[in-house]
């Protein structure tokens, strides 16, 4: 038996895999902030149950798990959040976190009235020591070790518990980093530190400085979390890192940076094997929940990646999972700006007080409360368990109506359509932008709110279909149960006429490193991936492209500048493959070391023997009011076709068909909306 | 405005997509560029116009679309067209310098154009005199560069092989000249096609409609949200330029009177007359063309300062809406505004960027001090000469501090230009021969007051080889004006090895071990500094932006001990305090100890009283 349990903001939930019976037994319980653990323990016993009749964890195989915990702390803003947390620099950098990159977001002229957020370390916790690398590691200045013991122990006396580290250039000669590592243990024993060489080897200081603070800031507060859940549990587990792997609880203490946005991930990954075992290997992940939406791209079954994420306001250049994250979810709030336009999020009615048909003192109209007045979703949440006041609801879509001018349909419809383009112009951002065209993936939409605008998204995108999968609400903690163990490593070598001897040399010392954590994990066979960041020589941005593996002479360089040629085309429009004015600069190395672990299979679906047949009708708002029929979807099979205008209903989720939309349930279970038109 | 009425669901979906295909481009060119300007300081801009002209977007200024169908009548457009110009004087005012190479691209629907996405980009070099193309002392155009009027460099899909050789013949830098204008040119077209696709979908009328709406709903939210608290009446200020390359510093006067009438169609009328002659160096913007069209556009977005929050402000948008309500009145041809080609305006900067603080000055004396005090974010500081590569040209925009505001200090190290960047060092030792020894903040720099002025940079270059040191930047003598009690902030100052620059260099030879310490402008204070809390200045001295001297000084407060552990004498601090309140300032504005020098010794200008 596997168990995967996604932490979530309001919920904790568990998904079941039985590898013998390939059963999946899926269950739900309240997330308890002040002790993630609590509701950890509690999903757990639940599902056991739920399956076995009994709570031990003697059976159980692998437990993984999805964690929000250390992302919560600074993405909460929390006064205490980083209050523990020092850095040290290079001498004459000690602003580095002021100066950031001296950009102002947004519009021209904000400057003006721009007020900077406070950086994640105050500069009077900033501390400088002496000694100097050029760029290619070299020494220039020695490293000063009298400052640095100065330095560890004025951290020392003023209680700065949490470290981060970042020299000049250390991510090609790490040696004065782990010089005041070593000073730090020696001096202040009782503090956590993170090294930017470890973090992220990678050249742009500001960046690496961030990422390494952020590691730093969240290491205390894993590891408490961790070493009680492990002690609270009796035996070994792993946890889900925002890359797409797993790796086990011992590890993640020594990078939590790699954690932080796991959750997002899974749901990725889990719409992933669900789709490709549906026969989709190239899709669109969208993740509806109550306050945002997440959306990723799948390509050959493997969600994209990328080293430009954010945590929060503090950039992260690790490599994560790449999620593209609006502020639409069910609680969106629709409101009029001074210009009296409609507008719709991103503030959020989040779970309380909750949108006004949950009768718990919300007063403002959300995307929830349009859907209910307009009949598409039951009056009642959770199969019944929470009746919903839908005549609320609808005085509310009317007060904001008149306010408008509009009918009280075509304001709560707006409300739906500018819900929906938000969650359009997020997909456009991860496919145009990357240079994929929309039209070539169907969309799997799962979450609470994943399902509901699928018809409307297929509309407006031209997606060919949308996949609503079974439990559309638990696809993130199935996605833990399909992930391998994976570590990522890097090294910037920054040449235009690479050396084969060299990079040969760095990529064998990255696979060994990479080899020596996989071992730990007790994985025989390892798989390692490697890839390459090129650029044309002048350019500022990188492109990523798979190298082959094997040995590194002439031709292995070729193929990969080869590589860079057509993606930089792909991606842009354009590329210099044969054109020597514009040479090819190889900027970063990377490996992934990869344990793989036998991924759940996903059962049949039995087929449905007769026209299946609706359980109820309500009246619906689609372009009119109209008495629509109402499935529930237990009852379908496969081979089912149900036609709009329809609803299709189940314990946590629900899917309106609209008209001149269809509805197939597929082999596994998954319903397949595809417009007409097409 | 026409007879159409949008629908306000389709609004803000047209709204969105104008946004985001605008960001599309933004990313395309930001990832693929070359040149420093483009690539790190975001020197470079996407717009979208509709097929009237007018101005979409919000978020950015953009160049006009004006030139290219005064020369190529839209009828005649085909799909698959691409317009390009960089010709200063034949650009309607929409072009400052030669180096913003602009490119246009028709958007089609239904076989007819309906709208316009535009790109331009500060290139590293288009010719002229120097390297990098913009000579401090050139006294005319010719000197700057290739100047192209509006041409057609893809027609139906095709490149014009010609056109674009010749530009890279003509550029010290041809490849990364050809590989930024392929960025632009790709860009565009995608945004071009995103565009048609938003026309495809919901038809020209409906679309037409929302964008009368977008327009006009930013008309009424800037009469009625801003312009209804600027005071009705005749107010007048004026501010300078300090050198211009060519002639001995001097004060190089640009005015602005400002009329404000309520109840008339276009409530306001900003007069230049007053502005300087036409300066013999290349500081001159030729803004005079249809009717100040790209000017308002320039200059209003510092009227959002006037919102009641700075998040309200963040979401004004300024587009086409904006013009109906601002008359323009130019002086007669001659002047720094209206230069007589082939007037040179390479460091136009030093008009275009300065305007934008007469109009907050002119506003702050309209509005009892409601308006941030002065920052100066642009110049350009570089070195050049050979490395093991052949010869390279380092050039790069650093920041300054923001003006202190009435509800926050200023800023340090930010820039007016959004998302541009300064160069990391551990970029810039991988690529120039040099060594970063300091990249820090000012000490001292910020203007005093009660909200205090963000702090300049302070970055310590040592060449590895001999080179040449540029610079062109203003407010060397000039600082930051304070505002209502604030101070001036510090200047902009380099020394190479202790030897003072001016601010204006081309080639001041430098040699390999030498250090050229750059410090750039402070913002100016806002509101008295012996009004700011005493904890506040002890806290700046902790984190080493204010010194034990300027905390004295600047601020009447006497701190003892040392930066880990100041403290304040709260006894002596009071007596300082009141006997420096009585020494009450002579005028609303500060100009800095550099005023004198160039006014002939006078200590305020006559306009800087209320």
């Amino acid at each position: 038996m596997r168990i995967g349990v996604d932490t979530g903001g309001t919920f904790t939930d568990v998904v079941l895999v039985d590898e013998e019976s390939g059963r999946i037994v899926t269950t739900k319980t309240p997330s308890t902030p002040a002790n993630p653990a609590d509701g950890f323990m509690a999903g757990v016993h639940k599902v056991l149950e739920a399956h076995a009749g009994f709570r031990a964890l003697d059976a159980v195989s692998a437990l993984v798990h999805g964690t929000t915990v250390a992302t919560n702390q600074l993405l909460e803003d929390r006064p205490d959040g980083t209050s523990h947390l020092g850095f040290v620099t290079t001498e004459g950098f000690e602003f580095v976190l002021e100066i950031a990159r001296q950009s102002v977001p947004d519009g021209y002229g904000n400057s003006y009235f721009w007020v900077k957020p406070p950086r994640i370390v105050p500069v009077h916790r900033v501390r400088t020591v002496g000694g100097r690398l050029d760029h290619l590691g070299r020494e220039v200045r020695p490293f000063d070790e009298e400052q640095a013991a100065d330095v560890a122990r004025w951290f020392r006396e003023r209680g700065v518990t949490a470290v981060g580290v970042c020299f000049l250039h250390s991510y090609a000669n790490p040696e004065h980093e782990r010089r005041m590592r070593a000073v730090l243990e020696r001096e202040h024993p009782e503090a956590v530190v993170s090294l930017s060489s470890d973090v992220l080897r990678e050249y742009r200081e500001y960046e690496r400085s961030v990422t390494t603070l952020v590691d730093a800031a969240v290491k205390p507060i894993m590891r408490r979390y961790i070493d009680n859940l492990s002690e609270r549990l009796g035996r070994p587990f792993s946890v889900m890192k925002s890359n797409g792997g797993v790796l086990s609880a011992a590890e993640v203490v020594h990078q939590p940076i790699t954690t932080v946005l796991s959750g997002p991930a899974a749901g990725a990954l889990g719409a992933a094997l669900i789709a490709s075992t549906a026969g989709h290997p190239g899709v669109i992940t969208l993740d509806g929940g109550g306050t945002s939406t997440d959306v990723a791209v799948v390509v050959d079954g493997e969600p994209s990646l990328t080293t430009e994420g954010s945590i929060g306001r503090y950039p992260c250049k690790i490599p994560m999972i790449d999620i593209v994250t609006v502020g639409a979810g069910g609680g969106s709030i629709a409101w009029t700006s001074p210009e009296g336009t409609l507008k719709v999020g991103p503030r959020s009615a989040g779970a309380d007080p909750g949108p006004i048909c949950y009768g718990r003192g919300g007063t403002e109209v959300t995307v929830t409360d349009a859907h209910v007045f307009l009949g598409r979703v039951p009056p009642h949440l959770l199969g019944g368990e929470i009746p919903l006041d839908v005549a609320a609801a609808r005085a509310g879509v009317e007060e904001l109506a008149g306010r408008l001018g509009l009918t009280p349909e075509r304001c709560a419809t707006g409300i739906l359509e500018i819900s929906a383009f938000n969650q359009s112009n997020a997909i456009r951002q991860i496919t145009v932008q990357r240079g994929l065209d929309v039209r070539d993936f169907p969309m799997v939409a799962f979450g609470g709110s994943g399902p509901l605008l699928a018809c409307r998204l297929i509309d407006i995108l031209g997606l060919r279909a949308a996949i609503v999968p079974p439990d559309p609400g638990n696809v993130s903690a199935f996605g833990l149960l399909t992930v391998d163990v994976k570590n990522d490593y890097v090294r910037t070598y920054v040449a235009r006429d690479p050396s084969p001897e060299v990079v040969a040399g760095i990529l064998a010392g990255l696979e060994a490193e990479a080899a020596a954590a996989l071992d730990r994990e007790g994985f025989a066979g390892h798989v390692y991936a490697r890839s390459a960041d090129l650029r044309y020589y002048g350019q500022a941005y990188e492109v990523r492209v798979p190298a082959p593996d094997g040995p590194v002479d002439a031709a292995w360089l070729a193929v990969v500048a080869e590589r860079f040629h057509a993606e930089h085309e792909r991606l842009y429009g354009y590329g210099y493959r044969d054109d020597p004015r514009h040479a090819v600069e190889w900027v970063n190395l990377r490996v992934s070391g990869i344990g793989p672990i036998t991924r759940p299979k996903i059962a049949h679906r039995p087929l449905q023997e007769d026209e299946p047949s609706p359980v109820a009708t309500r009246d619906v708002f689609f372009e009119q009011w109209a008495r629509t029929v109402i499935y529930r979807r237990a009852d379908l099979g496969a081979g089912a076709v149900v036609r709009g205008p329809a609803v299709i209903e189940e314990y946590g989720s629900t899917l309106p068909v609209h008209p001149g939309f269809t509805a197939t349930m597929d082999d596994y279970g998954n319903l397949v909306v595809v417009s007409d038109d097409r | 405005m026409t007879g159409r009425t949008a629908d306000p669901v389709l609004v803000e979906i047209v709204e969105g997509t104008l946004a985001s295909v605008e960001q599309e481009v933004e990313t395309a060119i930001a990832r693929t560029a070359r040149s420093p300007m483009i690539r790190d300081a975001h020197d470079f801009r996407a717009g979208i116009h509709d097929v009237r002209l007018r101005k979409l977007t919000g978020r950015s200024y953009s160049a006009l679309v004006q030139p290219v169908v005064r020369d190529f009548p839209i009828e005649t457009m085909r799909p698959g067209d691409v317009f390009f110009h960089n010709d200063v004087y034949l650009s309607e005012g929409g072009i400052g310098h030669l180096p913003d190479l602009c490119v246009t691209v028709p958007v089609f629907h239904g076989g007819e154009v309906v709208a316009f996405v535009q790109a331009f980009g500060h290139h590293d070099d288009i010719g002229g005199a120097v390297p990098g193309s913009m000579p401090s002392h050139a006294r005319s155009a010719f000197e700057e560069g290739l100047m192209v009027p509006p041409i057609k460099l893809w027609d139906q899909g095709v490149p014009n092989r010609a056109a674009l050789t010749i530009m890279t013949r003509n550029s010290r830098m041809p490849d990364s000249l050809a590989g930024d204008l392929d960025a632009e040119c790709s860009a565009c077209l995608m945004g071009a096609r995103r565009l048609g696709e938003l026309f495809d979908r919901y038809g020209r009328e409906a679309v037409e409609a929302c964008f009368d709406a977008i327009i006009g709903k930013t008309t009424e939210t800037f009469r009625r949200e801003l312009l209804a608290k600027i005071p009705e009446g005749v107010h007048v200020w004026e501010d300078y330029a300090e050198h211009d390359g060519v002639d001995e510093p001097r004060l190089h006067a640009q005015r602005i009177t400002l009329t404000v009438d309520h109840a008339a169609d276009t409530p306001l009328t900003i007069d230049f007359t007053g502005t300087s002659p036409q300066a013999k160096g290349p500081i001159n913007h030729a803004g005079d063309y249809a009717d100040g069209v790209f000017l308002k556009k320039w200059l209003a977005p510092i009227l959002r300062n006037l919102a009641d929050t700075p998040e309200r402000m963040a979401e004004l948008d300024v587009n086409e809406g904006v013009v109906p309500l601002i008359k323009m009145v130019f002086p007669e041809k001659g002047t720094l505004l209206t230069p007589i080609f082939p007037a040179p305006t390479n460091a136009r900067t030093f008009v275009i960027l300065r305007l934008l603080g007469v109009l907050a000055g002119v506003l702050a004396k309209a509005t009892g001090g409601r308006m941030p005090a002065d920052q100066e974010t642009i110049r350009y500081t570089g070195v050049y000469g050979e490395s093991d590569d052949g010869p390279y040209l380092m050039r790069e925009v650093l920041g300054g501090g923001s003006g202190g505001r009435w509800y926050a200090d200023g800023e340090d190290t930010i820039h007016v230009v959004p998302d541009s960047r300064n160069i990391p060092v551990e970029f810039a030792e991988a690529r120039w021969p040099f060594r970063v020894e300091r990249l820090g903040l000012a000490v001292d720099s910020g203007g005093p007051g009660e909200f205090r002025g963000g702090l300049g940079y302070d970055k310590h270059i040592r060449m590895l080889r001999d080179a040449s040191f540029m610079s062109i930047a203003d407010r060397s003598i000039l600082s930051c004006w304070g505002v209502n009690g604030g101070r001036a902030g510090r200047r902009f100052q380099v020394t190479v090895d202790g030897v003072e620059m001016e601010g204006l260099v081309d080639d001041f030879p430098v040699r390999a071990g030498q250090v050229i310490r750059i410090r750039t402008t402070g913002g100016g204070g806002w509101g008295s500094p012996y009004d700011r809390p005493v904890e506040k200045v002890a806290a700046d001295v902790r984190d080493g932006k204010v010194s034990f001297e300027g905390a004295r000084e600047d601020y009447g407060v006497v701190l003892t001990g040392d930066r880990d552990d100041v403290v304040v004498d709260v006894e002596a601090t009071e007596r300082l305090r009141e006997r420096l309140r009585e020494t009450r300032p002579a005028a609303f504005f500060d100009r800095g100890p550099g005023y004198p020098k160039l006014s002939g010794g006078l200590p305020h200008a006559e306009v800087d009283t209320l």
